[in-house]
Order: structure tokens, then sequence, then C-alpha cells
């Protein structure tokens, strides 16, 4: 039950960031957009041995964190969301890839964990500039700057309308849910023989709610577009920041800037 | 202003929400429309506002035919407050919900911004404009599905059970901002208190058909037309029972 509490706060808490009035919330969206695309496209490109490059990354989240002041704890609670994924699809590369690669004093390092460790890491920091993205800019802005970049519409307004009503299908859960414990107090849970009955009524309820609020769409106006409020241009702080940050992100995935800061030591 | 001659309506699975029913709706006239579960308040609704589609009869808004070809003006006309407003608000923000209706015309930013901004002042909650809906109190968000509504310069505007499930100041509050509007409004209730307070006709709807119709007085002080309709006086009519 506090679960689902905890997650209806921490969705909402994300939605209140994109709210803020620091230097990164006032940038134009497409610049954030445009910024965490090519971050996400060079990180996921690096070599899967190039562990040393990658962690150069860090930068981007960890600056961008300090300039629009979120707080990491909310953000690091989301990441350790999608870290199992990739933390069980790394896990075959230990087993199948034991190739020595180094030692490190005593202990053997194989490309497995190599590699292992470069799809951890990049997991992080691409789920991290993703949320940095989300807790800077809200979200019909971003689905704006997303149809303009061509992602299909049904794409965008999927994306929008989910992220809008995952907080009342979650309150719709826990209602059902106090519904049910309160009838089944000997209960730790929602027993497997009720849990089909449980998720198809909730499967219906969504279909009502969606139906509703389709209906209530269509009475104001709603024809199949949806229409965004057009923002403001693009201004020349803007390009700068794109120009800059796009340069030493390039600069740092193609120029091995480890290499370079050992040379000096 | 709204005119509906000899409507019926029958579900798909045959079970008639609508019997001939007759209506002349002037001009602001404030209408409660009242009636047990099922009478079919919600299904008039829907056949005034074009959602479900006439059987038999025909609905006139302005002398606009309600069809297929005229849905488009007929919503410029109509506008219609949900009873649960989470059905209504589905923007992450206050001020784009209510800019919804009016982008949808394709009015430029700077009027869309002008229509929300006088939705807004006129309900005294600009304070709400940059809000998240979902993080609104009910008697809150009640009130946005109104300006939502309201933003789209309605000539009647349907209210379905505007007061369910609010707190008593919330209550007073909706009802304060109901009788605020000058349009014509048609109100789907089972407060007979507030159709008392701010209604000028009331319409009883038994079983599909029109079963009463007439002036606030003349319909809710009837205990025994009401009774019939399996309704009851309003509360403040009703002698007190302390136990």
């Amino acid at each position: 039950m506090s679960t689902i509490t905890d997650s209806m706060n921490t969705i909402n808490s994300l939605e209140e960031m994109a709210e803020g009035n620091t230097i990164i919330h006032h940038l134009h969206p497409m610049v954030k957009l445009i910024t965490t695309m090519l971050y996400l496209v060079l990180v996921i490109s690096f070599n899967p041995y190039n562990i040393t490059g990658l962690m150069v990354f860090a930068f981007y989240p960890v600056i961008l964190m300090a300039l629009a002041e979120i707080p990491y704890k909310p953000l690091l609670q989301r990441l350790l969301v999608a870290l199992p994924f990739s933390f069980f699809a790394g896990l075959s590369n230990i087993i199948f890839n034991q190739q020595l690669a180094l030692m490190i004093g005593p202990l053997p390092v194989s490309y497995g964990v190599i590699s292992f460790t470069s799809i951890m890491v990049k997991t992080i920091f691409t789920v991290m500039a993703v949320l940095i993205l989300i807790a800077t800019t809200s979200l019909p802005k971003i689905s704006y700057q997303l149809l303009a970049i061509k992602v299909p519409k049904i794409i965008v307004e999927q994306i929008m309308l989910t992220y809008r009503y995952i907080s009342v299908l979650l309150e719709q859960v826990s209602n059902m849910y106090t519904a049910y414990i309160l009838r089944a107090p000997a209960s730790k849970g929602i027993k497997m023989k009720d849990m089909g009955i449980f998720v198809g009524q909730l499967l219906l309820k969504s279909f009502d709610r969606a139906e509703s609020i389709y209906v209530a769409m269509k009475c104001r106006g709603y024809d199949g577009n949806y229409l965004y409020a057009k923002p403001s241009p693009i201004k020349k702080g803007d390009w700068l920041f794109l120009v800059l940050v796009s340069g030493i992100l390039c600069l740092m995935r193609f120029f091995d800037l480890s290499l370079f800061i050992g040379s000096f030591l | 202003m709204l005119e509906i001659e000899k409507l019926n309506y029958a579900y798909p699975d045959g079970h008639q929400a609508i019997r001939d029913i007759n209506l002349k709706i002037k001009e602001g006239e404030s209408i409660a429309l009242v009636g047990a579960n099922g009478a079919g308040k919600s299904s008039l609704f829907k056949l005034i506002i074009g959602i479900a589609e006439i059987n038999e009869g025909s609905i006139k808004v302005e002398e606009l035919p309600v069809g297929k070809k005229t849905l488009k003006d007929i919503r410029r006309k109509v506008g219609m407050v949900f009873q649960n407003p989470d059905d209504q608000l589905f923007m992450t923000k206050v001020y784009d919900d209510i800019a919804f209706g009016p982008r949808n015309e394709l009015l430029t930013e700077e009027e869309v911004e002008e229509r929300v901004v006088n939705a807004l002042e006129q309900l005294g909650i600009t304070h709400l404009r940059d809000r998240m809906p979902h993080r609104l109190s009910g008697g809150e968000k009640r009130v946005i599905a109104i300006a939502s509504v309201l933003a789209m310069n309605p000539r009647v505007i349907l209210f379905d059970e505007p007061t369910s499930f609010l707190d008593p100041q919330a209550r007073r509050n909706v009802i304060n901002t109901l009788d605020s509007l000058k349009m014509t409004k048609i109100i789907a209730t089972h407060d007979l208190d507030m159709a008392l307070d701010i209604c000028d006709r009331v319409i009883i709807l038994h079983h599909g058909s029109v079963f009463a119709d007439g002036t606030v007085k003349d319909i809710l002080l009837d205990e025994n037309l009401l009774s019939q309709c399996h309704l009851e006086l309003p509360l403040c009519m009703q002698k007190p029972r302390v136990r």
C-alpha cells in the first residue's frame, strides 16, 4: 500500500521539479531535447570495453543537476527501477566472455566484467539524462518538440496521456487494494486466485476511464489532432548552450580526455 | 434556444432510455434536470451533445439540428461539465487544460490566453493557473472543469451532478460559481437544495419521459409528486429528524 502511495508521490515530485526557475529550466525545450538525445547517442555508441572514456560523461548529469538544483535522491530512486533490467542483460557477458583483459593487482578482470560494467554505467548515464530532461521540462513542452522532430503523433499522445493518468490509475489500484484488504484482513496481499479478477477489473475500469476521457475531449472540440501551445522562439543564449554542450560532448566522445588528463600526471 | 421534439433513444441492447421527450428551453434559463438513477438524465445529455446518436425525433440548438454534420458547431454552442473532473482534466497544468478547447478552435495563442485568463478571472481562480490538476482538491478540480468549458464561450452548459462528492464548503463554492454564470444552464442533479437555490425551472425525468416540468416552487415543494418519482423534498424543506 505504502509502495503505491510512494510511487504516486515520486511521479508528482518529478512534475513539480519541472516548474523550477533555474537557468536549465529556462532553456528552450528543443535545445534540451537535442542535447539529451545527442548525449544518449554518444554514450550508447561507446566501445563496450572503453570505460575510462565513458566515465568523463558523468560530468553532464552532475553539472546539469547542480545547475537545475535537482535533488539527487528522487532521481536515484527512479534510476534504481531501471538498473535491474540492464543488470540481468549484462550478466550474460560475465558468464560467456571470460577472456582475461587485465589484472588489477592479483585480481583478474575479464572482458565480460568490463562490458558488464560498461552496460551498467551507460544505463546510469542515459537514464539520468532522460530524468533530468523530464525534471526540467514539462511534458507538454517535450511533447511539442517531439512532434516538431517528426515523432509519430500517436506515440507522443500516448506518452502524454499515460504520464498524466498513471497517478489516477495508481489511485484506482490503491482504492481497489484497500477495499480488498478490508474484506480479507488475514491476507498479506492479493491472493493469486484473486489476482486475475483484480487485474481484469482494473483493465475494465481503465477502458471506462479512457472512453470517458475521449468523450470529454471530443466535447471540447478534439478531432484527433492534439494542439499544443507553441513555445517561444529559440534565443541566442539557447543557441550558445546548444553549441557549447554539443561541442563538449563530441569532444569527450571523439577525443580521449581521460588519456589527455592522465598524460599530465 | 434549445428545442427537443419527439425524442426517443434506445441503447444498442434495446433498453429504452428516452421516451418521447418534448422540451423548449429559453435563453438564459437555469434548469434542474432531476430524476432517480436511470431516469435518463445522462442519456439526454449525451444526445444533446451528440455523443449518442438520436434514434427518433430531433434536437435543435439555436435552430441548428444535432447531427453528424453539425457536431463541431453544436459543441461550440453547447459545453458539458462531467461528473468526474478527472475525466475532463487530463493535462499536466491547469492553464493547458483550460486552453485545450480554445486551441481546438484554432485560435491564436494570444486569443487562447485571453480566453483562459477570462475564464480564470470569472471564476476567481487565477491563483490555480499554473497548478497541476491532479494535485488539486475535489472542489478545485470541479471549478477548473467548469473553467475549461467556460473558455469555449458556450451558449449552453450541461452540468452532470456538479455537487456530488464535495464537502459542504466546496459544494457551496461550486453552487456560487454556477449561480454566477449567466448563460443557459441545464443541471442534472440529485441535489434538490442546490436546485432550489439557483434554478428557476425544474424538469423531472421518470423512466425516460418528462414526468413534470414547472417552476421550482411548483415542483420541488410538491412532496406527493416527488415521491412518485422516487425523490424527496429538498432537505431544507423537510422536518428535522433528531434522534
